[in-house]
């Protein structure tokens, strides 16, 4: 299996420069010009209706910390992350299958739950080293502005975006359990992954309505970067991810492999 | 105990018809043609013995093995072409050929490299690069390098060149000869005539003839043209058993032969002869002498 982590992996080195370089020089961009807006914010910020800023998670934008949080870790990243999971698991598997490689790997001796294990280990490798390639270049355009950044903070805010990401790859699992076209993968998943987030959005933003957010991953995210990783909505959401994976391994080694 | 056993195999996909009772058995060292239009439920009832399709009724064994609990066992001793050969557009050969020697526990590629040789296969271009043919080479390189004991091809032949499809005849004498057993998926009668011991024939689901290759000849109608360098009675040839649909026109006759050609040539053979022409018959031509024995 560990030859076929090793191939994906290969063939996805291109994403730590086309998702992990984008997403850390665009937050790297907020975390420099932090500094030059700081007090202009501020008094913005007091302006704003308390809803909206609980919706947004802005809270008081009193240090870079936060607004690294409301412009970047609360919505781009994840989105960003949670699309780029579902999309390398569907280039595994359904991408696999319509361009024959399926065929071919699975005429070794090779189970189909290995090889959705390999695909799933993959991409939350991938995952983590494009998380990993955001914060360093994130914290070296923080220590080039001055902007104050926290090594400590900025590594909780970047590394709880893993499981939330990682949750998406196992709810892509599962719909290739029924669809092997690449685009109904990525195109169900990528909406859910939205709705999620409109769902956490709706319940922030009126109370009355807190009980749709318990169906959104996105309650369970938070804001790392200020409170720090909860342990326990870390770890939950990546059991929730495996469980989802598993589940997704037993309805694909169920179907048929259409060409 | 045959390499290849299966008993009723039937797929279904929803309402639709994939294959239907598909019974056949593939020995050891034989080389066994499928042969069937293109739609007939060759491919179906190859993805169904590789486990790739689950079957709606009846069972497939391979080495003695089941073809859905075994399916791992059974794919670390065949090697296989699918019809459609593709490894995605980056990744050359060379890369592929790694891939599958580490999921196979081998770290001897001389054989790939051997073979890459002999079909003048380029390993080192990413697959998107390359024509069909060339992408069909790496297929073969894939299926074979590993000295597999069962061999399931499926259109092993499209795409490659004449000078190519020599090569791989030869080389899947060489593969029976080594005790290799080879499926060969094929609508092409004279590539399976050249290298097959046995075929079966599927049209619409159902295999409706197996047969040995010569067996298979000897029923089908072949057409004959003959042009004499004088005249001839065309009653004479009329007359011979198996001969059907005669023509002649100016010292040229045209004529359908079944069964065995050797009075037809004994006959021929007492005038003298300026040109002769033997037609092997169409895939349609031996469907329609099996349509014909059915009804009969």
């Amino acid at each position: 299996m560990t030859a076929l982590i090793a191939v994906q992996l290969h063939e996805r080195r291109r994403s730590l420069l086309a998702w992990g370089l984008p997403l850390g020089l665009m937050s790297a961009f907020i975390v420099a010009i932090y500094p030059s807006v700081e007090d202009a914010l501020a008094t913005a910020i007091r302006d704003y209706p308390a809803a909206l800023k609980e919706a947004f998670g802005i809270g008081e934008l009193t240090n870079v910390e936060q607004y690294l949080e409301a412009e970047m870790l609360s919505l781009i990243v994840p989105l960003a992350a949670g699309y780029l999971a579902v999309r390398s698991i569907a280039s595994g598997l359904s991408g696999a299958a319509e361009s024959g490689r399926l065929d071919v790997l699975l005429s070794a001796p090779l189970s189909r739950n290995r090889l959705v294990a390999s695909g799933f280990a993959a991409t939350a490798i991938e995952l983590a080293a494009v998380l990993v390639v955001s914060l360093l270049v994130t914290l070296i355009g923080g220590w080039l502005a001055g902007a104050g950044l926290s090594t400590g903070a900025a590594l909780a805010g970047f590394a709880n975006v893993w499981p939330l990401a990682l949750l998406f790859a196992g709810l892509g699992i599962v719909v290739t359990g029924w669809s092997l076209r690449t685009n109904v993968v990525t195109g169900s998943v990528a909406g859910v992954l939205v709705a999620m987030y409109v769902a956490d959005l709706i319940g922030r933003l009126d109370t009355s309505l807190d009980w749709v957010r318990y169906g959104s991953v996105f309650r369970y995210y938070g804001s790392a970067i200020e409170d720090g990783i909860d342990p326990l909505a870390f770890c939950g959401v990546v059991i929730v991810a495996v469980v989802l994976a598993t589940f997704g391994a037993l309805l694909f080694s169920r179907r048929d492999l259409s060409p | 105990m045959a390499t290849i056993e299966t008993e009723q195999l039937t797929k279904f996909y929803g309402g639709e018809r994939g294959i239907e009772d598909v019974t056949i058995a593939v020995e050891e060292g034989e080389v066994f043609g499928f042969l069937g239009p293109n739609g007939a439920g060759k491919t179906t009832t190859i993805r169904t013995l590789l486990d790739l399709l689950h079957p709606t009724a009846g069972s497939a064994r391979i080495f003695g093995l089941d073809s859905r609990r075994d399916s791992v066992a059974i794919r670390a001793r065949l090697g296989n072409l699918p019809g459609d050969f593709g490894f995605g557009k980056a990744a050359s050969g060379r890369e592929a050929l790694a891939l599958l020697a580490r999921l196979r526990g081998l770290d001897d590629l001389d054989r790939g490299e051997e073979l890459a040789r002999r079909f003048r296969a380029d390993l080192d271009r990413p697959l998107g690069q390359l024509s069909r043919g060339n992408r069909q080479k790496i297929g073969l390189i894939l299926a074979l390098f590993h000295r597999p004991e069962l061999l399931i091809l499926d259109e092993p032949t499209s795409g490659l060149d004449p000078l190519m499809q020599e090569e791989f005849l030869a080389l899947v004498g060489e593969e029976r000869e080594r005790g290799c057993a080879v499926f060969i998926s094929s609508h092409e009668l004279d590539e399976i005539e050249r290298v097959c011991d046995r075929v079966g024939i599927i049209r619409d689901g159902r295999v409706i003839a197996v047969e040995r290759v010569a067996e298979l000849l000897g029923k089908t109608q072949r057409r004959v043209t003959v042009a004499f360098a004088e005249p001839v009675d065309p009653a004479e040839l009329r007359a011979i058993g198996g001969v059907s649909d005669l023509e002649a026109t100016d010292g040229r006759v045209t004529f359908h032969v079944s069964g065995e050609l050797d009075a037809v040539v004994k006959a021929i053979a007492r005038h003298p002869i300026a040109d002769l022409e033997l037609a092997h018959p169409t895939l349609e031509e031996v469907f329609l002498t099996y349509y014909r024995e059915e009804r009969d």
